[in-house]
């Protein structure tokens, strides 16, 4: 199943109209916390979308804007398509205004994935922050629905406090599964407010992890701030900037490698990233 | 190919005119624009001795355009054939940049392709370069060898006209008419012509010359402060990027119109402020030195990486525009003695 989904080639299909959107319907709406929302799409064309864990959308809502939104569902999972959105800007609030079976645009799949390939037969560390949650969940769902591919999964992900943890039901779920191991903690919780899990900066997780550095692959995805922080705890475990791949937010405005504004030094985030080895972007002065 | 000479350009103007719509430069002020062609107008034709003010970029990537519609997607207005007379040897160079861009393989752009396949191009020799054109720093000429359809060099008593393409060839023979053969004093004239503009732009920069590659030298320029110091004079109006002939950056923005939704495709540049952050605020490039830097980079390093080209064709429309005062030569001298110092 995991190979016959999984397109071979990268390019958009655009046939030359590289700037006009296909319409999708808005199947459903779910309210992850106050400021995030889960949409499931499909194409009105009934086309399947040929996405990757790891590969952004441009979501457009017409007369309003458009803006690039990573997808969070695997393609293992069916030919819909989810979107993890939080309301940060004029396109994503007017998104938020949209109900199940509202019309959409979109664009895309753009830039470059998780490659699933070369993580295969290796361990790995899936580490996310905030709503960095968002595409790591396509990368976990593909991970669990070819669960045999892979060695050993640890899932880590760090929410600011108890209301913002995203895809709470599934985190729960990998929590308890047998077949991955999930660590979730906030970095503060209000008196009053239940929580039975980690309190602490995510980086507090890593020490006490048991890695073998020759068999693993780290996934970060998360703010800036993280990605600092989180490989200063990965390199005492033996891993270097080959094994890190991280997922970098930029604003792609026209996915195809033109436009210009989502430069890091030489490298387009929409066409040579999002995804990007640690190595090919360490060196970079603010990319990270 | 074909090279013919005629005593008068007006009967080929009219020629064109007659089958496509045809921009000529006009004086405006101190400098040229480009402004559409009146068949059968008295109007004397002004042969410009060097670029126009505006580029050619216009044409091919106007200023906006309509990108994608929706409902009714449409293909992209119908665009006539056109023909642009009187471009320099740095727009040519301009011109094979973008193509290198909105060709791309995986990703060309429909609505520069179309543009560009129907425009015929008409070059000229230049004659009397600004104090500002320094072309020859990057390899650059004051006449055209390659990327013209026909080619006019001015000559005491008439044009010496070259075909650069089949398209150009096709014109020649079409309208045989109006060329005879060239003598061969006007073939001597011309190349003694071209000799010496050429060594006048090299005696206009020649206190600009670089020690190095330039690409070399910008690559090792990272750490240096002499873009900071620069940004202390820009106030951050944008015209360098937005009278650059191979700047590309554009912004994608939607409409309402009465009776559909349009996107729209419009020039943007990366020394504004915000070009870059996303929507949670984050900004990569804050400081206007780094975006300065960025600019330069990308010109003389990232895209001779990606395309193995310079981006800068030295037409000088950048310091001539320039409230802040900046040249764009001084600042890669500066990068080149700080170069020098530090091997």
């Amino acid at each position: 199943m995991c190979n016959s989904v999984v397109p071979k080639t990268n390019a958009h299909e655009c046939d030359g109209k590289l700037y006009l959107p296909f319409q999708c319907k808005i199947e459903s709406v779910q309210e992850l916390t106050r400021t995030e929302k889960l949409f499931r799409l499909s194409r009105k064309d009934g086309k399947p979308f040929g996405h990757k864990p790891g590969q952004f959308m441009q979501v457009s809502i017409t007369g309003i804007g458009e803006a690039p939104i990573s997808v969070s569902s695997s393609p293992t999972r069916g030919d819909y398509l989810e979107l993890g959105v939080r309301k940060a800007g004029t396109l994503t609030n007017a998104m938020h205004e949209l109900k199940s079976g509202d019309e959409i645009g979109l664009r895309g799949p753009f830039g470059t994935f998780f490659d699933t390939e070369s993580m295969k037969g290796k361990d790995l560390l899936l580490i996310s922050g905030g709503c960095g949650l968002a595409p790591m969940r396509a990368l976990i769902q593909y991970v669990e629905d070819c669960r045999k591919d892979f060695g050993n999964v640890t899932i880590l992900y760090g929410a600011k406090s108890p209301a913002d943890v995203l895809y709470q039901s599934e985190l729960e779920q990998w929590q308890n599964s047998d077949k991955l191991s999930c660590q979730v903690t906030v970095d503060t919780v209000s008196s009053g407010t239940c929580w039975d899990s980690n309190v602490g900066l995510i980086t507090k997780l890593i020490p006490p992890l048991d890695i073998n550095a020759d068999k693993t692959v780290a996934v970060i995805v998360g703010p800036p701030i993280m990605y600092k922080f989180v490989t200063l705890e990965l390199y005492p475990k033996g891993l270097s900037d080959k094994d890190i791949i991280v997922s970098l937010e930029r604003y792609m405005k026209c996915g195809v490698g033109k436009c210009g504004h989502c430069t890091i030094d030489h490298l387009y985030c929409c066409t040579d990233g999002p995804v990007f080895t640690l190595d090919q972007v360490a060196s970079l002065k603010g990319a990270i | 190919m074909k090279t013919v000479f005629t005593s008068e350009l007006k009967p080929l103007l009219e020629a064109f005119a007659e089958q496509t719509e045809l921009y000529v430069p006009k004086k405006s002020g101190e400098y040229y624009t480009y402004t559409k062609y009146k068949a059968g107008s008295d109007e004397p034709l002004e042969f410009n001795n060097i670029r126009t003010c505006t580029t050619v970029k216009e044409f091919l990537f106007p200023v906006c355009e309509l990108a994608a519609t929706y409902p009714e997607p449409t293909e992209p207005k119908e665009i006539r054939q056109f023909a642009v007379f009187g471009l320099k040897d740095c727009d040519l160079h301009s011109m094979a940049v973008l193509d290198k861009v909105f060709f791309e393989e995986d990703f060309r752009d429909a609505l520069y392709i179309k543009r560009r396949e129907k425009m015929f191009t008409i070059s000229s020799d230049c004659f009397d370069p600004a104090e500002t054109c320094f072309c020859t720093l990057f390899g650059g000429k004051s006449f055209a060898e390659k990327g013209f359809d026909l080619n006019v060099s001015k000559v005491q008593d008439g044009f010496i006209i070259e075909a650069g393409s089949e398209k150009g060839e096709e014109f020649i023979s079409k309208n045989s008419g109006l060329f005879s053969e060239v003598p061969a004093a006007a073939l001597t004239q011309r190349d003694e012509g071209r000799v010496e503009t050429e060594k006048q732009l090299k005696q206009n920069n020649v206190k600009y010359k670089l020690d190095a590659d330039v690409k070399e030298i910008v690559e090792s320029s990272q750490d240096s402060e002499a873009y900071d110091t620069d940004s202390q004079s820009c106030v951050e109006c944008q015209a360098c990027t937005r009278i650059c002939p191979t700047c590309h950056c554009f912004y994608l923005y939607d409409t309402k119109q009465s009776d559909y939704f349009s996107k729209m495709k419009m020039w943007d540049s990366c020394i504004r402020c915000s070009y870059a952050t996303v929507a949670g605020g984050e900004n990569p490039r804050k400081v206007l030195g780094d975006r300065i830097k960025h600019r330069f980079m990308h010109k003389f390093v990232y895209f001779m990486d990606r395309y193995g080209t310079n981006m800068c064709v030295g037409c000088g429309r950048c310091l001539e525009t320039c409230i802040g005062g900046t040249d764009t030569r001084e600042l890669l001298k500066k990068l080149s003695d700080e170069f020098k110092t530090k091997k």
